[in-house]
């Protein structure tokens, strides 16, 4: 390089007189959205994003490697996990991001980072397969992020009532169970607003 | 809807960098294994395997630098020698603010890889990560967005 790095070296706010003002990034929030394979998370991520859903590729070693202990053949297993996710302006200066977590069930080691700062949590559940949302239902209660379990009802019918599914999966009494329609954009709406609720009771508690 | 169906051929951004990354669409088959025997994908052209573009590294990763961190352009920043990856992200930062995760999605890069060069160019310069100083989120924020949600139809 022939220049020298420390006469262009931005601090702070200060900038090179004459350049353009930088552009203003909005902040960013995020929901996860999890469940097992097939149960329609892309297909809720789709319903309400303003974008078609993309899809990120993330090494689930990727975190684990490269610390020290090389004894520890187990961590080089790696796993390549898409996680498909979709935005939505809420305006100029705040952007909700949607995460899709990957169907697998080996993966809850990877969600430390993805969950890092989220809003809160829908677990997508299909009444045919009820146990395939198990491990995220695990993980949000150790975690103590804020979720709700959302019934896809995509097929029209649910083989369970509400209550059935709240009692076979044992959430607590303040986690709500409720269905939706991952097709709709109202539906998806609704189910997500009901994480923000969560959401908001957990943060004014973590306030106060 | 479904999800993006992996059966589609995607075209390489540039030959060399994706050999792998195509393999995670395939929720039903877990993955694969990067070292072992996984049968080569496709001809010798296209088997480099994802970290060599960061030169090995798996781990330079800055733990701030989330999926959703936007990134920006530094206004009249210099002109440095940059990969063919590292001039695709200043590309797609040109326009408006984007996150680690929509240039991991847009340039078929590895969301690992992703993050070690976006820490690379941050630290030379070329662009602002806006690591938000708090991640939990406040009561405001939350409101703003149930507002924003409401009122979308």
């Amino acid at each position: 390089m022939d220049f020298d790095p420390s006469a262009n070296r931005v601090v702070g706010t200060a900038r090179i007189p004459g350049a353009p003002e930088p552009k203003k990034a909005p902040v960013p929030v995020k929901i996860i959205v999890a469940g097992g394979f097939g149960v329609g998370k892309t297909t809720t991520v789709g319903a309400i994003s303003e974008i078609s859903p993309l899809t990120t590729e993330a090494e689930m070693t990727s975190e684990s490697v490269g610390i020290d202990d090389p004894g520890q053949a187990t961590m080089k297993t790696g796993t390549t996990v898409a996680m498909d996710f979709g935005v939505l302006t809420i305006d100029q200066t705040l952007k909700l991001y949607i995460f899709g977590t990957p169907g697998q069930t080996r993966f809850a080691f990877m969600w430390d980072d993805l969950v890092r700062g989220a809003l809160g949590a829908l677990v997508v559940v299909d009444t045919n397969r009820i146990d395939d949302c198990y491990p995220a239902v695990d993980y949000f209660e150790r975690q103590g992020l804020p979720f709700v379990v959302g019934i896809n009802t995509f097929n029209g019918q649910m083989s369970y009532s509400i209550d059935e599914v709240r009692w076979a999966l044992a959430v607590r009494e303040d986690v709500p169970v409720i269905s939706f329609d991952a097709r709709f954009r109202a539906s998806v709406r609704d189910a997500l607003l009901v994480v923000l609720d969560q959401a908001l009771d957990k943060a004014i508690r973590m306030k106060s | 809807m479904t999800p993006p169906d992996s059966d589609d051929p995607v075209p390489p951004a540039r030959p060399g960098v994706r050999p792998f990354l195509q393999s995670g669409t395939q929720h039903s088959t877990g993955g694969y294994t990067p070292t072992g025997e996984h049968p080569p994908v496709e001809a010798s052209t296209n088997t480099l395997r994802p970290f060599v573009i960061t030169s090995g590294r798996t781990d330079g990763g800055d733990p701030d630098i989330g999926m959703e961190t936007q990134v920006t352009l530094v206004p009249g920043a210099p002109a440095s020698r940059l990969s063919p990856e590292t001039r695709a992200i200043v590309a797609l930062c040109e326009d408006s603010p984007i996150s680690v995760a929509e240039i991991s999605a847009r340039l078929h890069l590895h969301l690992g890889v992703t993050r070690i060069l976006v820490g690379d160019l941050r630290a030379t310069g070329q662009l602002d990560v806006h690591v938000l100083d708090n991640d939990t989120p406040d009561p405001e924020t939350i409101m703003r967005v149930i507002r924003g949600l409401r009122s979308i139809s």
